[in-house]
């Protein structure tokens, strides 16, 4: 439960967060609804059923509309011959007494399933019956941050296929060796609205795209196979003439190099991450464990690292809501605040948690706007959204030539990280030896293991090259996944175990 | 909340066929499903969260003029899935067509079995609120009960069971359905090490049947047990050792070898196992089958995920590959007689000595207990893996091992196998017992 998995402060803005109820006039029925009309629902409908959430005294009560249509196309052997649609309508009710917590979901919006649902989740609660809100405010001026031209329920099928079909065709021309391309394009609309007790309405429409080349070569009889992907959410123009050619370049690239590369020596050494998606190395080492809710039960390794110096004065980390058109942004979290830009380590210093709304009430604090779940069939959780590492005082160059004998890693797959312990993994695909302050025979598919306080102290150089990856990466929790992004300078760790072979 | 009965999942899925049929598909494949989940999750001495829904869906498969679509819904509204259909019809049009792409062959969705596979308990449906949190709390004070040196730091417990209905047609003649339930409990506990970490491990099991879960508080304290036994544990020196690895965890290798052998990577020409069907590739100890048909089993089945009647397949005999997974789509493509989709269960030839056996066998290594992150190439069969667990010492368990990695290549590592033991893990549909191998590199200091 608590080991989480990644398959690839002082400026927080909680506009919302935990605000009293902002009555600004009685509103007709339909004013605070836009998206979710179209599915029949309306303020009465949420009026009722938060009424039957709070029938048995519960603090505070939420319902979380989802309407979300993904859809992808893939090409295998040269032709884009599958396609894949999932429709997901739903909403959850959840009620809230003092820390505990009564979920349900329903699929069907009529007033009886969603009371029957709030009845099934009020009974966390076993007291005389609170009135819920008579009139709501609704919240219009969210952040915009990922505004389209174009939805992608406007997108016609025929405007992806010539993008497949010329990723395609520029893989297999880039390099010889290309024997099998495969491609995967999806792309998401949909909306969420979040209604609650304190009589608040917001409603986000959240586009996602992503496109996936994985390509295997072929060389005097040997196979090798890699991938390149990107992901935001953005619009079709997203796939600009520069980032497909970069899309082939890399992922034939990062395919081709294997043939040369070892698993490197096994044991304790330097390394040294590359600029972007090393930034797996924060999401695992710190970010989970700042997590509030492992704080608040007193279960991760930072429970009582608060305001304590933890790393270098140079080392400044985020998690970032307002990086626009990232795969991790958000106009508001699931539970309806607004999210802002959240100090991590500052100067060094462990300075804030991230938090939902019951670890914010916890701590009394306002909430980081980092509640969020999968989907209405789950409670939101504090989780990430974009976690960087900000610039340092050094560069790449003199990072790399400061390493007598280590490895450099640029590309990641997979990371996990048990919270408590702190140990933390990350697995590189691809990466070079350094010797005597010089890359030399490229690496492969090595696992790296550290523990996330420990690590953190022995980061003794960052560059000033911050990169902020591109790569559809996806954070689990409690069996929910949710889109991140991460990014972090070139950075050296001078020491940590390297899995690899022949010690 | 749904009230969807087993006849309207029928009809559902009737009717989405005929609506995909008349708007155009030549043939198609409906599922519609119905699961009823509820669940406590428990934290010292107090319920944490209660959750509770019913949640229903279809998926469909549609084959237009050679071209393919799956496609699936959670919006059941009359006028809304017929729209959706004639959407999702629309846009397979503009695919490429696809030669391979068909239904089944109508004669392997002959042959199924006529057994009860005991898969759904009759108890899950009276199963009380009460119960669950009774279940929530005594896993909690089973772990508290390991506790002699007052090191627990937090307890969370869970307990959850759900039902699940499915009703599948196809346009060629196949029908069937399958009920189940399924019952899960966990315990996961902290602990404070004097050092500063507070170590987490748990245990949890799954069963069909109530009555097939351990009892409540000797699984809680099995799992306040591992989380102690982690207080106090050390990076050992990286080295070549034999290592063992118990039944619990033992799935994640199995998981590796299992991704090498599905038609898409063979086909794909993405698996290490490409090219050595009836070739020797493990150790002769290395013999397992695909078992269907197991009762009570978590993966248990009599139709796979296209209809095929399932059947028992022999994996690998004596270390020598034996068959790939291979569905009706790639069968096709590789030219080759569909097999299966994926696993059920499988069944492993066991060994005779259980856990303690072993160890005392094996004298000096590791005993590798938990994994963390890791991958492997599927293609080159290259793998690197986090392990904790345990140093042997004499045959007997000694300081506990963390923050450790093993790395090899999948063709060398599966000849190292070199005893199994007595005891597969009933709890999960890989039903590993504990394996030892021999030579494996592990890096740490």
């Amino acid at each position: 439960m608590t080991r989480q998995d990644l398959v690839g402060g002082g400026t927080d803005e909680a506009l919302l967060g935990g605000a009293e109820p902002q009555r600004t006039g009685t509103r007709g029925p339909e004013e605070g609804v836009g998206y979710f009309t179209r599915f029949g629902v309306t303020e009465t409908l949420i009026r009722e059923t938060l009424a039957a959430a709070l029938s048995r005294g519960g603090d505070y009560s939420d319902l979380f509309f989802q309407h979300r249509v993904s859809t992808s196309m893939s090409l295998e052997d040269g032709a884009v011959n599958r396609a894949f649609t999932t429709v997901e309508l739903g909403v959850g009710v959840r009620v809230v007494k003092g820390d505990q917590t009564g979920y349900a979901y329903t699929e069907e919006f009529s007033l009886e399933a969603m009371r029957s649902a709030a009845r099934t989740a009020a009974a966390i609660a076993d007291g005389p019956s609170r009135a819920g809100p008579q009139h709501f405010h609704v919240f219009k001026d969210l952040p915009r941050r990922y505004v389209l031209q174009t939805g992608w329920d406007a997108v016609r099928p025929q405007q992806k296929l010539p993008i497949l079909e010329g990723l395609n065709a520029a893989a297999f021309k880039a390099d010889p060796r290309v024997a099998k391309v495969g491609l995967s394009f999806s792309d998401e609309h949909g909306a969420v609205l979040i209604a609650d007790s304190n009589g608040r309405i917001v409603e986000d429409v959240q586009p996602m795209t992503s496109l996936y080349l994985s390509c295997v070569a072929e060389q005097n009889g040997k196979r090798e196979q890699n991938a390149y992907g990107v992901a935001g959410r953005a619009g079709l123009d997203f796939y600009s003439t520069d980032r497909l050619e970069r899309i082939v370049r890399e992922a034939v690239a990062r395919t081709t190099i294997l043939f040369d590369s070892v698993q490197p020596p096994a044991g304790e050494m330097p390394v040294v991450l590359a600029a972007g998606s090393s930034g797996i190395l924060l999401h695992e080492a710190i970010g989970h464990g700042m997590e509030a809710d492992f704080n608040r039960k007193g279960t991760s390794i930072y429970a009582d690292k608060l305001n304590k110096p933890i790393a270098h004065p140079f080392v400044n980390i985020v998690d970032d809501g307002t990086n626009e058109y990232a795969r991790g942004a958000i106009n508001v979290d699931d539970e309806g605040n607004v999210p802002g830009k959240t100090m991590l380590v500052e100067n060094g210093v462990l300075t804030t948690y991230l938090h939902d709304s019951i670890s914010a009430k916890h701590y009394k604090v306002k909430p980081t706007g980092n509640g969020r779940r999968e989907s209405y069939r789950h409670v939101p959780l504090p989780r990430m959204r974009s976690t960087y590492m900000l610039p340092g005082p050094h560069t790449p160059e003199e990072i790399i030539a400061s390493v007598k004998k280590g490895i450099y890693c640029s590309n990641f797959t997979n990371g996990q990280v048990n919270i408590g312990a702190g140990d933390f993994t990350f697995y590189v695909k691809n990466g070079y030896l350094i010797e005597d302050g010089k890359l030399t025979r490229p690496i492969k598919d090595v696992n790296i293991i550290g523990n996330g306080p420990k690590v953190l102290e022995k980061v003794d150089m960052v560059a000033n090259d911050l990169v902020i990856d591109e790569g559809g990466w996806t954070c689990g929790k409690d069996g929910q996944g949710v889109p991140v992004s991460q990014g972090i300078p070139t950075v050296r760790v001078a020491s940590i175990t390297v899995g690899g072979r022949n010690a | 909340m749904s009230t969807t009965n087993s006849t309207s999942l029928e009809e559902t899925a009737r009717r989405a066929v005929s609506l995909a049929r008349q708007h155009g598909a030549n043939e198609a494949s409906a599922t519609a499903g119905r699961m009823r989940e509820l669940e406590v999750q428990w934290r010292d001495g107090r319920v944490e969260k209660v959750s509770e829904a019913t949640t229903r869906g279809l998926s469909l498969q549609l084959y237009v003029d050679g071209r393919y679509s799956a496609v699936s819904t959670s919006d059941l509204r009359p006028e809304a899935l017929e729209r959706f259909i004639s959407d999702s019809i629309a846009m397979t049009r503009v695919l490429t067509p696809d030669e391979h792409r068909r239904l089944p062959e109508p004669e392997l969705y002959a042959g199924r079995a006529a057994m009860d596979l005991m898969i759904e308990d009759p108890r899950q449906a009276q199963f009380t609120a009460e119960e669950r949190q009774r279940f929530a709390r005594e896993l909690e004070e089973g772990a508290r009960s390991a506790d002699t040196k007052g090191a627990i730091l937090s307890v969370t417990t869970g307990f959850g069971d759900l039902s699940r209905e499915v009703y599948r047609v196809s346009s060629n003649g196949f029908e069937g359905s399958t009920r189940a339930t399924q019952f899960a409990a966990s315990a996961e506990v902290s602990v404070q090490d004097p050092d500063g970490r507070r170590p987490e491990e748990g245990d949890s099991g799954f069963a069909r049947f109530f009555e097939d879960l351990p009892e409540a508080t000797a699984l809680g304290r099995r799992a306040g047990e591992r989380a102690l036994g982690r207080i106090g544990s050390v990076k050992g020196a990286s080295a070549v050792l034999p290592m063992a690895v118990d039944h619990k965890s033992a799935g994640r290798l199995v998981s590796m070898l299992l991704a090498s052998m599905t038609g898409a990577s063979i086909q794909q020409k993405r698996s290490f196992l490409d090219g050595k069907l009836g070739q020797k590739v493990g150790s002769s100890l290395l013999s397992f089958s695909d078992e269907p048909h197991v009762k009570k089993g978590l993966g248990s089945r009599l139709f796979d995920g296209e209809g095929i009647a399932a059947r028992p397949l022999s994996l690998f005999e004596e270390g020598v590959l034996r068959t790939y997974f291979i569905d009706t789509y790639y069968g096709r493509k590789l030219q080759s007689r569909p097999t299966t989709s994926g696993p059920s269960n499988l069944a492993w030839k066991l060994g005779t000595k259980d856990r303690a056996g072993l160890l005392a066998d094996m004298g000096e290594g590791i005993l590798v207990t938990s994994f963390l992150g890791g991958n492997s190439s599927a293609l080159t069969g290259d793998f690197s893996l986090g392990v904790q667990g345990f140093r042997v010492r004499g045959g007997q368990l000694a300081e506990p091992i963390s923050e450790m990695n093993i790395s090899g290549n999948q063709l060398d590592f599966w000849n190292r196998l070199v005893a199994l033991g007595n005891d597969p893990y009933r709890y999960s549909t890989s039903r590993t017992p504990t394996l030892v191998f021999e030579g494996v590199q592990f890096a740490g200091t």
